[in-house]
């Protein structure tokens, strides 16, 4: 398919990242295509939260470049909701999920400006969409493990971005909060949003997700579910076929230090 | 034991010194509650961080900083001062950071090898400096301050009228900076804080509010030094805050309760000082622990009542809280 | 034997610092120094003596406790104690109005052990942090102590309590009774230590393992922190009550830099504490009214920084020289790669591989690939021919050349085929690979490619007996 370049939600070229100088992602390339719903796919260790750091610019890249909307990140990054892993915050932090809402909207206020009161209906929208409004007021380390994802959740609505990278969203919820999850990322996908989200579930990943990404320190494959999701591609992926390249660019980190 | 802690005369102690000395007494209870304001807020902030050993280690090596500029310029007026502080502060949280990354060497001994070494530094500066001639700098006041010499500096004069002593006015100009600087920057701290990742994400240069905090840090300390000294300043920075936190879950609510802590404080340990004739900056610090211990205490209890049918919110909960994940 | 080597190493420790000083003292008394000095290495003053050998036990106990305080990451633990000692000394010195060391040891550590307790406290009943915690503890017990301190001064003869000596430290006011306290702390904690020192090591790494093997590691927690306050008080008139933790935190953290054992670490850790203990006692005598605690911090410190730029694994220096020395060697077979492709893009007609090309190929002045052709000469791997304006291959330099450009190609080739990267993004990761490709590796990769001829863009990889021909003369032109 051949867009325009800033109708490309994501590409990334040959990207690699070392975390404390020891490589985990390896030369990825790819251009993600718009209203589609990826799931980023592999083992443990795969590099799979590095990836959607490293696209933001929370990890610095060794190699490669990212575009965003067809522009370096920082230039789009409004363009960019996000939903980090939910153990990455203090739930002990004195703020209510109001609060934590409406830092969604933050990206879009100036240096010292104050969210408006537009911005709070939008934060309400954003609460009511997750079934989260009647908790509104309460302090966030007083939910549950489903409550809050759905509150990370609303605050990346709230951020009204047009592509979404989500780390694990499916972690330690109830089956509600997950079957709502899911109802809620498609709404985002015929509305033309582009979401990633970083997942460890093979048994699921075939049917939430319309296009899979595969990866184990390099992207083994991508594309639509139906042509990834094959015997074969999950070997490369979860096997060992892989090993001499790991075990390189393990010395390689080594060399280094 | 008897000579050790004095009959408590209620006039002595209590009236005096609003009838007889208050020119003497609203200076001390007013640097008090400044510096108790100031560190407290900036406080709230170290402890959303875990960085509270942090503001330990830069009220330390402060010090060094504070001497270092007294030995190039030769005498210690605000900016100097300021700029000594600054100065120190920043290479104590750079060098932590070198120690920590560069090295095998874990964070929590990074911190302490960063800041005993530089008030080691710093004492031993002193020390020298002293035996060559006077120093505005003691290394006694360092460890306990001396808010009761606050009155008695020649005050400031705007045009015939005497305004107050240096230190208070410079104090009360940084708490103020500071509470302005939390109600204009209140959302970019706020999500810096709560979720660094998420900030980066949007744009927000974590880095700089990172270094803008451990400024502001570095001069609330520095103007609070001499009055509470090194490590009572520490004192100041977290007891007010947790004392904040155990109360409530709510940032702005603790931001406020911090202050009502630095006041009631301040006035309590003012009293305690008189009657026992001890140090009052260090009074202010007990009195502030034990309001702390009170607060401690309060929520404890409040936990171990059983939740009644009164508060179905609240048993609601705790169910959701006791959810797996 | 190998059990016994902790100890017997620690037996060392203990010995050498004084085998150590007598040789110094010889030394220094002859080069002249000040009076002081020479006072202060012949050890006239029984004071003197005092101090030293306080100074000495003190680097000892001081530096077993903080090995295991920072592996078990207490550093900050050990700031909390110190400070919080404060209320104690005061009370114990309210005792009888003397600075008894009984007394004050005892309420410094009822003092101590009751600021550990309310850090446990803290953390368990309520959802403050660890730093706060510790903070919290640090700060208000310092309070009562200033409060405490300051009520004394007022009473009459307590201006002269000497309390104030307790802040910053006074080694010279050690007296014998002091130093008998020291003593048995410092032979409490060795004995303890070499009588645990497998619990010890198991509950510090890994306290659930340990627990799960039947350690009581809450138990083993408990003595360390017992030991931990006993070293913080007993140290408290020499060092003061501000310092401490550094004379515990630092010299430990050296020793860490410098070593992967904990057996080791102990010993170093105490020759450290030593060796800062004795120098800061030096510099406060000879200083006169300079406080020993600061001494001894900077003493360490510099150990410490001593460590971090030369330790010989860790050190920033070895590090830095490694970097620049490998740098230097891919410089030189970046350019050896580089004559390899003129000779190639020639047909191997020729061995010499005149300047002007490879400039032109690297894009650089001609001046500079002089200077790299030098340092490549000075290797071994090329001489230089036709007025300086040439290069030819040494044996070693072909057989390398031939090498990077295999590791090089076999690279590309496997990336392409076995991990489907692009054709178009093999190339720069090569140009990094190639260089730290072992010969293990390229034959796993050979044996993967099934021993392939050529390169994805079609070139040659070269073989063995190209590797090994000692010239580009007999390999078979490119077709």
């Amino acid at each position: 398919m051949t867009l325009p370049l800033s109708d490309v939600p994501l590409e990334v070229h040959d990207m690699s990242v070392a975390y404390h100088q020891k490589p985990v992602l390896y030369g990825i390339d790819l251009a993600v295509p718009a209203g589609n719903l990826i799931g980023i796919v592999g083992p443990n260790g795969a590099g799979k939260s590095t990836f959607i750091k490293a696209i933001m610019g929370l990890l610095p890249l060794s190699s490669g470049w990212v575009k965003v909307f067809g522009k370096p990140y920082a230039e789009n990054c409004r363009r960019v909701g996000y939903v980090p892993q939910r153990e990455s915050v203090d739930w002990d932090f004195p703020v209510n999920v109001m609060d934590v809402v409406l830092m969604g909207r933050y990206g879009r206020l100036r240096l010292g400006q104050r969210p408006s009161r537009q911005d709070h209906d939008v934060a309400r929208e954003c609460l009511e969409k997750v079934h989260m409004l009647p908790y509104a007021k309460r302090q966030i380390g007083n939910l549950s493990g489903g409550q809050q994802q759905r509150v990370f959740l609303a605050r990346a609505l709230a951020q009204e971005s047009d592509l979404y990278l989500m780390d694990e969203p499916f972690v330690g919820v109830d089956a509600a909060t997950e079957s709502a999850i899911i109802t809620l990322l498609r709404e985002l996908k015929t509305r033309g949003k582009t979401v990633l989200v970083v997942h460890h579930d093979l048994s699921s990943a075939r049917d939430y997700f319309d296009m899979l990404m595969l990866l184990n320190m390099r992207l083994v494959a991508f594309g639509p579910t139906p042509e990834v999701f094959t015997s074969e591609m999950l070997q490369t992926t979860y096997g060992g076929r892989l090993t001499i390249l790991s075990e390189v660019v393990e010395t390689l980190g080594g060399g280094t230090k | 034991m008897n000579q050790l802690i004095p009959a408590f005369d209620f006039h002595r102690v209590v009236i005096a010194p609003w009838t007889e000395g208050f020119a003497f007494s609203i200076w001390i209870v007013l640097m008090g509650v400044l510096v108790g304001t100031a560190c407290g807020l900036v406080g709230n902030y170290l402890l959303l961080r875990r960085m509270a050993l942090v503001g330990d280690a830069i009220s330390h090596s402060i010090l060094l900083g504070l001497i270092v500029a007294f030995l190039i310029f030769r005498h210690v007026d605000t900016p100097v001062m300021f700029a000594g502080a600054l100065a120190a502060g920043l290479l104590t949280v750079a060098i932590i950071e070198f120690i920590h990354k560069q090295t095998r060497v874990k964070v929590d001994s990074a911190i302490c090898i960063a800041f005993t070494s530089l008030f080691a530094l710093g004492v031993t500066l002193v020390s020298l400096a002293e035996s060559a001639g006077p120093v505005h700098i003691d290394a006694d006041c360092v460890l306990y301050g001396e808010i009761a010499l606050v009155p008695l500096e020649p005050p400031i004069l705007w045009g015939q009228v005497a305004l107050g002593p240096p230190s208070v006015l410079r104090m009360a100009v940084v708490t103020g900076v500071l509470i302005v600087g939390i109600l204009c920057f209140y959302k970019e701290l706020l999500i810096t804080s709560f979720d660094p990742a998420l900030a980066k994400s949007m744009g927000l240069k974590t880095g700089v509010w990172h270094y803008g905090l451990m400024t502001a840090l570095s001069l609330v300390v520095v103007s609070a030094f001499e009055s509470v000294g090194a490590i009572l300043a520490v004192a100041m920075l977290i007891v007010p805050a947790m004392f904040a936190a155990q109360l409530s879950p709510c940032l702005p609510v603790r931001l406020v309760l911090t202050i009502g802590h630095a006041v009631i404080s301040a006035l309590l340990g003012y009293h305690l000082s008189i009657w026992l004739k001890c140090s009052a900056a260090g009074a202010m610090v007990v009195c502030g622990s034990l309001l702390f211990a009170l607060a401690w205490a309060v929520t404890a209890l409040r936990a171990r009542r059983p939740v009644s049918t009164s508060e179905p919110e609240s048993s609601g909960l705790q169910s959701a809280a006791t959810l797996p994940g | 034997m190998k059990a016994r080597h902790p100890a017997l190493l620690l037996l060392a420790a203990i010995l050498l610092p004084q085998f150590a000083y007598a040789a110094r003292i010889s030394e220094l008394t002859e080069t002249g120094l000040a009076e002081r000095a020479v006072r202060f290495f012949t050890l006239q003053d029984p004071s003197l003596r005092f101090a030293l050998v306080g100074s000495i036990l003190l680097g000892i106990s001081c530096g077993l406790m903080g090995a295991f305080l920072v592996v078990r990451k207490l550093a900050l633990m050990s700031d909390a104690l110190s400070h919080a000692v404060l209320p104690g000394v005061a009370l114990g010195f309210l005792w009888n109005m003397t600075k008894d060391p009984v007394a004050i040891f005892i309420g410094a550590t009822v003092a101590g052990l009751l600021g550990a307790g309310l850090v446990q406290a803290i953390r368990n009943t309520t959802r403050q942090k660890e730093d706060a915690a510790l903070g919290f503890v640090l700060a208000s017990f310092f309070a009562v102590g200033v409060c405490l301190v300051t009520m004394i001064q007022n009473l009459p003869g307590g201006n002269k309590s000497g309390l104030d000596k307790f802040m910053f430290g006074q080694a010279a006011a050690l007296g014998p009774g002091d130093v008998m306290l020291l003593g048995g702390v410092t032979i409490l904690a060795v004995v303890i230590v070499l009588a645990f020192y497998k619990e010890f090591l198991v509950t510090s790494f890994d306290a659930a393992f340990a627990i799960s093997v039947g350690i009581p590691a809450r138990v083993f927690h408990y003595v360390l922190m017992v030991l931990l306050a006993f070293a913080i008080v007993s140290s408290l008139q020499a060092v003061g009550v501000v310092l401490v933790s550094a004379m515990l935190v630092i010299p430990a953290a050296a020793a860490y830099l410098l070593t992967d054992r904990l057996g080791m670490m102990l010993v170093l850790s105490a020759i450290f504490g030593v060796t800062t203990g004795a120098v800061g006692a030096f510099f406060s005598y000879v200083g006169r009214n300079l406080p020993t605690g600061p001494l001894m911090v900077l003493a360490a410190t510099a150990v410490f920084l001593a460590a971090l730029l030369l330790g010989p694994r860790h050190g920033v220096l070895s590090r830095w020289w490694r970097h620049r020395s490998r740098s230097a060697r891919i410089g030189r077979e970046n350019m050896l790669k580089v004559m390899y492709h003129v000779l190639e893009e020639e047909g191997f007609r020729g061995e010499t591989v005149p300047l002007r090309d490879l400039a032109e190929a690297r894009r650089e002045a001609i001046e500079d690939v002089q200077v790299e052709m030098r340092s490549l000469r000075s290797h071994g791997l090329v001489t230089i021919s036709g007025d300086g304006q040439a290069a030819v291959f040494t044996p070693d330099g072909w057989k390398r050349a031939c090498e990077i450009v295999r590791n090089h190609r076999l690279w590309e080739l496997y990336l392409t085929h076995a991990a489907n990267y692009a054709l178009d993004h093999v190339h720069e990761d090569a140009d990094k690979i190639e260089h730290i490709l072992g010969e293990d590796t390229v034959r796993l990769l050979e044996k993967r490619l099934n021993y392939a001829h050529r390169d994805p863009h079609g070139k040659l990889i070269p073989g063995l007996a190209d590797i090994h021909s000692g010239g580009p003369a007999r390999i078979h032109p490119a077709t």
